[in-house]
């Protein structure tokens, strides 16, 4: 009996070992280029360090990713991400890149700011490149933050939304009150008075803290709320919990008739394709266009430090150009150009 | 003369349920005086709070069944959690609601079940059992997660004839999809059967005493099993439908407390049904208050003040109101014949 | 069995030594045999993904435990939960669940960034104690309240800690944002603390982690050796005998509360000194909870806790570098740790190998009912 037992015992080692010692040939299946070599000069290596978050979270996290990506197949490198669990993981996370030679890194959120200066600082030789994060200081020859005016991109969106309203009620389904976001909501109320100066812009912000950007299911009840009082244009800014929000007005009746919707970030037309049918456009900041074109410039050299600003805009209108009156598309276009030459402001600025 | 048998009984019922009826009637006339001075905002703050409740009432329900019959489920957020995946996932995947439905409730069924298995019939500590449900299911579903899918059809709503024409409440109650209503049923329901059937009074039996239960001739260990299996449908239907109507979409870790917030309902509504419904509908209105004195700038407090009114009000509503509250006695204790 | 010959005889009496030196460390040889197993079910979810398990393993471990940094790192991240595991474990004794230990580790978290920032004058060796009190003091506070709603008001302790994280943090999030923020600053942080008041560093061991023992030890020493504890315990155990012995329940509970949060509180205020060097909203997130996690793998064991935040710990440590060799995402480490959680509690891995000598496991958690 005894012996049998023992005999288990070894049994249960003897799996463990056999479970971790039966190698899949499938570890062979690695793509061409590797970073088994990225300190030799010609070899392309980009690592990018997500906030706490996914590369998968159809937000700023992917899309710095997508263009990471870009930039690789465009120049015939190498990426690869680490995905931070614990924001006191930040410094450790980058130097899994820092230790195999990367010569870029992609550090992603304003969260990251303070860590990506220190990482800079101890590593000359290396890019880094901070999305969203300030670097106006500009001291860091080898840190160029990539920043997007989020308030040019709500403007012209609050602007656009105080023209196709008729009920002259606008909401605001927002994720934290974190500053990018706050910049999105302030320009957009700015833009929506400067149309109409009449128009009510009803604000709300994710009440919980912590989950704040993940919660699709409030979002949609804060969206429903504000389309029972009387709104018919939302802006849904806020990662999933603005998603929440399209996808509830996308279901509303009326919807792309009567109630409309204006997403954040990427064009959500792709990105949330259940909000199609409400969606006339989104307030995009190009974040995808700004890494690839920054690790581009890394690349040749002719990256530099202090901030590089990231273009935003609206999106297409897919299906809504035939619905929107010509004359509010020329208005918006005209408001879009002036917000890019600096003949219009936003008088926004975060106290 | 043949009222009066009748009368006779609404008068016992009211009698009854004396307490219960008067604050339902303070209620009442609070919300439609409400009502009848802002229409709009009483509407949709009340649909708000009720959309909020649906699936943190039948999550506290999940709770109820099993703590009436002597096992603690903290294992609600997991349940629901892998509940919304699958139901996401094989709706997505077949592009059929009525397949991820199903898949949404069996997944709560067969988490239930693990519960029980686990819990009951191998005793191990219902505490533990419930956090290795969460580890577990956060786990699996952000490991599992795959992006990138949506919905291609959407739940249907209908509108419940001569209910949904009743003011404040008919739009909010009857004019909602499948899932609205079939919480509204199963709190009934329940309510019913736990305290008028020969099931309610075993099931409370093996929560309050199931040595005695068992000298009764009830096979306490099969109904314990039954019981938490059967409520596992129950979370199952809440990440179905947070999932499928609620949200439209899975997102990894997006139910985000709410197995905990059903816990605290559950024991806020004394372990009844009604009074579970009652104060997950409370809490689902104290947090549209919060996002409503956000949206009217009414009052100027710092935002961070607003979002923790629902908590405070639960808190202080429990400190100096609610008074004791008692949950059956044999709760988190395993049994098995003969340990008595 | 009742004719075997002489050889065998011989044999099984070795076997039987060796058997029972086993049986007598099961408590030792279940949590190993719980965790080969975890790991194995893992090494089959790893190479489902097409990568080979050993080579997943071998770079977990050694970003967890083979480098300096990683040491620390790894260390770093035991010692809250040493600490949140022990603030579980206590209230345990006593039959309650404390679920607030997230926002009892919060409170102590910000009380020592304040003091740290606020008395700069004060010399190290009297800053870093009086920090950890302030994070102490603040953790106990918030869990009395906690304490005193069950005892004077009967309110249960899973829904008022559940509410008390979410007031917490609330109130926390107003203060960093306002009152406390660091001037010139968009984040929601206070100013660092003073350098001074940074817990220093002894080669990879950080000192907190030296506290988080020691926290260990007291606890586990006042547990077991004083009349506190044994108030605790008999409380824990069966309250009418606690009656008939004369404890105060009411003392009791809230005591074992402010105990509680205070080791919570410790934890925060270790955070706080040794690892972020203010108080920064996002950077505290889970710890509480985790302490959970420890407190079960532990089975309510103060020294117990030790082990488990390790494993807890390394895992946690080593993720980066399994993502970033393999490609396998952080969240596998979550369910290596839940299978273990439950091979661990399980009592059918106990009694299918010792069958009748088995330890029987007490329920850790026993105190839901009232």
């Amino acid at each position: 009996m005894i012996a049998k037992r023992l005999a288990a015992l070894a049994a249960v080692a003897t799996l463990a070992l056999a479970a971790c010692s039966s190698d899949p040939s499938a570890s062979s299946s690695a793509p061409a280029p590797t970073d088994s070599n990225c300190a030799a000069a010609e070899n392309l290596c980009i690592g990018l360090v997500t906030d706490t978050g996914k590369v998968d979270d159809k937000s700023f996290n992917q899309s710095a990713w997508e263009g990471a990506v870009a930039a690789a197949d465009e120049l015939g490198g190498f990426a690869k991400y680490i995905e931070t669990v614990d924001s006191k993981d930040y410094a450790s996370n980058m130097q899994q890149f820092i230790d195999r030679d990367y010569d870029v890194i992609v550090t992603v959120g304003f969260l990251m700011a303070e860590a990506t200066v220190e990482a800079a600082n101890a590593n000359p030789d290396i890019v880094f490149i901070g999305v969203d994060q300030d670097q106006s200081a500009g001291t860091v020859p080898n840190l160029t933050g990539l920043v997007f005016p989020e308030d040019q991109a709500g403007y012209a969106a609050g602007f656009l939304a105080a023209k196709i309203s008729t009920t002259g009620k606008l909401g605001q389904v927002l994720g934290l009150e974190i500053p990018p976001v706050q910049k999105f909501a302030l320009g957009f109320e700015a833009g929506a008075k400067a149309a109409n100066p009449a128009v009510e812009v009803t604000t709300v912000y994710h009440p919980f803290e912590g989950d704040g950007f993940n919660d699709p299911e409030w979002g949609a009840n804060e969206a429903s709320k504000q389309l029972g009082q009387g709104i018919d244009v939302i802006f849904g800014a806020g990662g999933n919990t603005g998603n929440g929000a399209l996808r509830e007005i996308a279901k509303a009746e009326g919807a792309g008739t009567s109630i409309f919707c204006i997403g954040v970030d990427a064009d959500q037309w792709n990105t949330v394709p259940e909000a199609q049918p409400c969606l006339v456009t989104s307030a995009m900041k190009l974040i995808t266009l700004g890494v690839t074109d920054l690790i581009k410039a890394a690349n040749d050299g002719s990256i530099e430090g202090g901030n590089f600003f990231g273009q935003t805009g609206l999106a297409d209108y897919h299906d809504f150009a035939s619905v929107i009156d010509q004359a509010v598309q020329d208005e918006v276009a005209a408001i879009v150009a002036g917000l890019k030459d600096g003949s219009i402001q936003t008088g926004v600025s975060l106290g | 003369m043949v009222g009066v048998p009748k009368m006779n009984a609404v008068l016992d019922f009211f009698n009854a349920h004396r307490k219960g009826t008067i604050y339902s009637l303070i209620v009442l006339v609070a919300a439609y005086t409400f009502y009848f001075i802002d229409g709009v905002r009483s509407t949709t703050m009340l649909e708000f709070a009720w959309r909020f409740s649906i699936p943190l009432v039948l999550a506290a329900l999940t709770g109820l069944i099993g703590e009436r019959s002597g096992v603690v489920n903290i294992g609600i957020e997991g349940q629901m959690l892998t509940s919304a995946f699958t139901g996401f996932f094989v709706a997505a995947f077949t592009g059929s609601l009525i397949a991820g439905m199903f898949a949404g409730v069996l997944t709560g069924l067969a988490m239930g079940y693990f519960l029980a298995f686990v819990a009951v019939k191998w005793q191990m500590d219902q505490i533990i059992a419930g956090v290795v449900i969460n580890i577990v299911a956060a786990g699996i579903t952000s490991f599992f997660y795959v992006p990138g899918q949506i919905l291609t059809q959407q739940m249907p709503r209908f509108a419940v004839p001569l209910l949904s024409d009743i003011p404040l409440i008919g739009p909010v109650f009857f004019n909602r999809g499948f899932f609205g209503l079939a919480t509204i049923v199963i709190v009934l329901t329940l309510n019913f059967m736990l305290f008028r059937s020969r099931w309610g009074l075993r099931t409370r039996a093996s929560g309050e005493y199931p040595q005695a239960a068992d000298t009764a001739g009830v096979d306490v260990i099969k109904l314990r099993i039954a019981n938490v299996s059967l409520a596992g449908l129950l979370a199952g239907t809440a990440g179905a439908y947070l999932a499928l109507e609620a949200a439209g979409t899975f997102e990894r870790g997006f139910t985000g407390g709410r197995g905990f917030t059903a816990l605290a309902i559950l024991i806020f509504g004394a372990w009844y049904p009604m009074r579970a419904l009652a104060a997950a509908l409370f809490f689902g209105f104290a947090t549209a208050l919060a996002s409503q004195l956000q949206a009217d700038k009414v009052v100027d407090i710092p935002q961070q003040f607003i979002n923790i009114l629902p908590s405070t009000l639960t808190l202080l509503v429990l400190a100096f109101a609610a008074g004791r509250v008692r949950p059956p006695a044999a709760v988190g204790a395993p049994y098995s014949k003969g340990n008595a | 069995m009742s004719s075997v010959n002489e050889a065998e005889v011989d044999s099984s009496s070795i076997g039987r030594k060796v058997w029972d030196q086993v049986v007598r460390y099961q408590s030792i040889v279940v949590p190993v045999i719980a965790l080969v197993i975890a790991f194995s079910i893992g090494a089959i979810l790893i190479s489902l993904q097409g990568v080979s398990p050993m080579t997943a393993y071998q770079s977990l471990f050694r970003s967890a435990l083979f480098s300096p940094a990683g040491l620390e790192r790894t260390f770093e991240k035991a010692t809250p939960l040493i600490l949140t595991g022990l603030a579980v474990a206590v209230a345990f004794r006593v039959g309650l669940f404390n679920i607030g230990a997230q926002g009892q580790l919060l409170t102590g978290a910000l009380a020592s960034a304040w003091a740290g920032f606020t008395f700069t004058s004060l010399p190290g060796f009297l800053l870093v104690p009086v920090a950890i009190l302030f994070g102490a003091l603040a953790g106990a506070m918030w869990g009395s309240i906690a304490g005193l709603l069950k005892a004077y008001r009967g309110v249960h302790e899973v829904i008022s800690t559940i509410m008390l994280n979410t007031i917490a943090l609330g109130i926390i999030e107003y203060l960093i944002s306002y009152p406390l923020q660091e001037p010139g600053q968009v984040l929601s942080r206070t100013p660092a603390i003073a350098d001074q008041a940074k817990l220093p560093l002894f080669g990879f061991l950080p000192s907190g982690f030296f506290l988080a023992l020691v926290s260990a030890a007291i606890i586990a020493w006042m547990l077991t050796r004083t009349t506190l504890g044994f108030r605790f315990t008999t409380v824990g155990k069966n309250k009418f005998a606690a009656i008939y012995a004369g404890i105060k329940l009411k003392h009791t509970v809230v005591l074992s509360m402010i105990f509680s949060g205070a080791l919570a509180g410790i934890g925060g205020a270790i955070e706080t000194l040794g690892v972020v060097h203010r108080y920064e909203s996002g950077f505290n997130d889970g710890i509480g909870f985790d302490g959970i996690t420890i407190a079960l793998l532990a089975r309510g064991n103060p020294w117990g806790t030790i082990p488990a935040a390790m494993l807890v710990a390394i895992l946690r440590s080593g993720a980066a570098t399994l993502q970033f060799d393999t490609g396998i995402e952080p969240e596998v480490v979550d369910l290596l740790l839940a299978i273990t959680l439950l091979l661990v509690s399980l009592p059918i891995i106990a009694k299918a190998i010792f069958r009748d000598r088995a330890i029987k496991n007490d329920n850790v958690t026993s105190g839901w009912g009232s």
